[in-house]
């Protein structure tokens, strides 16, 4: 449950605010009392949260460093950041597009990874902050179509271990959640190319059923709040059960 | 871009398709080959080689390979 004050004087910037998970999570973050900075590709939906969250905003396009740049600038200094963009094409590698498999690494592996980079170099995280990165059970487990994505998410869980290390004598804690299938607009965007039946059967490995955004949001919470200060570099499942096996 | 070519595509994209067995009139959706893999394949091979990003929806709505070849098309010159 949420705890109002959970975050107070705190300030979090969440990347990728207007997706799903990113709204879902920052709308968390707001009952328990964050601050909040969030950054997204789409200005309208961007402002809109904002408004709605009563949180400052910055669009920018994370892809280009200039884009990382006039984010780590424009933020203060910060107590938490969750990385929540990301995209993800499917296709069978004999048929994977350079352009999807270059935007795919680069929003979700170089991006999270050089915004990192960014804000500790203009010293904007405070000691005692947590990164979340939202990384995906395809990093672990094989699924036809999807090389792209799980290579990507696979990678950012790698650099989010050595990361963790790097900067544990700081105090600052970089940790992975990684969700199953979420109703979301990624999840949507998939379905595109898979066909509802698919999506059915690939629902019935949850044994929990399926998961929300909120599912997610709580435990972005959880390890970016001091009840997890003594956790870095883990890789946390919100997948209701799916990779037990 | 023509109907032949890309019958010639849908049979390499799909596994277990003999070449030169598919024909225009081909009900695609009643091959004991069209899974999902095939549709996710079909839809990946159409993005690929025609520039055209199809829905799972827009493979159910045709019947034949004549009428995905005609779908693609119009889809491909917009």
């Amino acid at each position: 449950m949420s705890v109002a004050g959970k975050f107070e004087n705190q300030q979090v910037l969440v990347v990728g605010a207007t997706g799903g998970l990113g709204h879902a999570i920052a709308r968390y973050l707001k009952r328990e009392g964050a601050g909040l900075v969030l950054s997204g590709r789409n200005e309208d939906k961007l402002n809109a949260s904002a408004q709605e969250l009563g949180a400052g905003w910055l669009s920018s396009d994370l892809s280009s460093s200039a884009g990382r740049a006039q984010l780590a600038d424009a933020v203060g200094m910060l107590d938490g950041v969750v990385f929540a963009a990301g995209v993800a094409p499917v296709a069978p590698v004999r048929y994977l597009k350079d352009s999807d498999l270059d935007a795919c690494l680069n929003v979700n592996t170089v991006a999270p990874l050089l915004l990192a980079r960014d804000l500790l170099k203009k010293k904007k995280l405070k000691a005692g902050a947590s990164m979340v990165w939202i990384s995906s059970v395809a990093s672990s487990q094989g699924a036809a179509g999807y090389a792209a994505y799980a290579a990507s998410k696979a990678a950012l869980e790698a650099a989010a271990r050595c990361l963790a290390l790097e900067l544990a004598p700081k105090g600052i804690r970089v940790n992975c959640i990684a969700p199953g299938m979420i109703e979301t607009d990624m999840a949507d965007a998939a379905a595109e190319r898979i066909s509802g039946d698919a999506l059915e059967a690939h629902l019935k490995a949850y044994p929990l059923g399926a998961g929300r955004p909120a599912d997610v949001a709580s435990a972005a919470s959880f390890l970016l709040s001091a009840e997890s200060r003594w956790i870095t570099g883990a890789i946390l499942p919100v997948d209701g059960g799916f990779s037990i096996n | 871009m023509s109907l032949e070519k890309f019958i010639e595509n849908f049979e390499e994209a799909v596994e277990d398709i003999e070449p030169g067995s598919l024909t225009a009139e081909t009900a695609y959706r009643e091959l004991e080959a069209w899974d999902s893999l095939a549709v996710l394949t079909v839809i990946a091979m159409v993005d690929a080689e025609y520039n055209v990003r199809l829905k799972a929806d827009a493979l159910k709505s045709c019947e034949t390979l004549e009428a995905l070849f005609a779908l693609v098309s119009s889809r491909s010159e917009s």
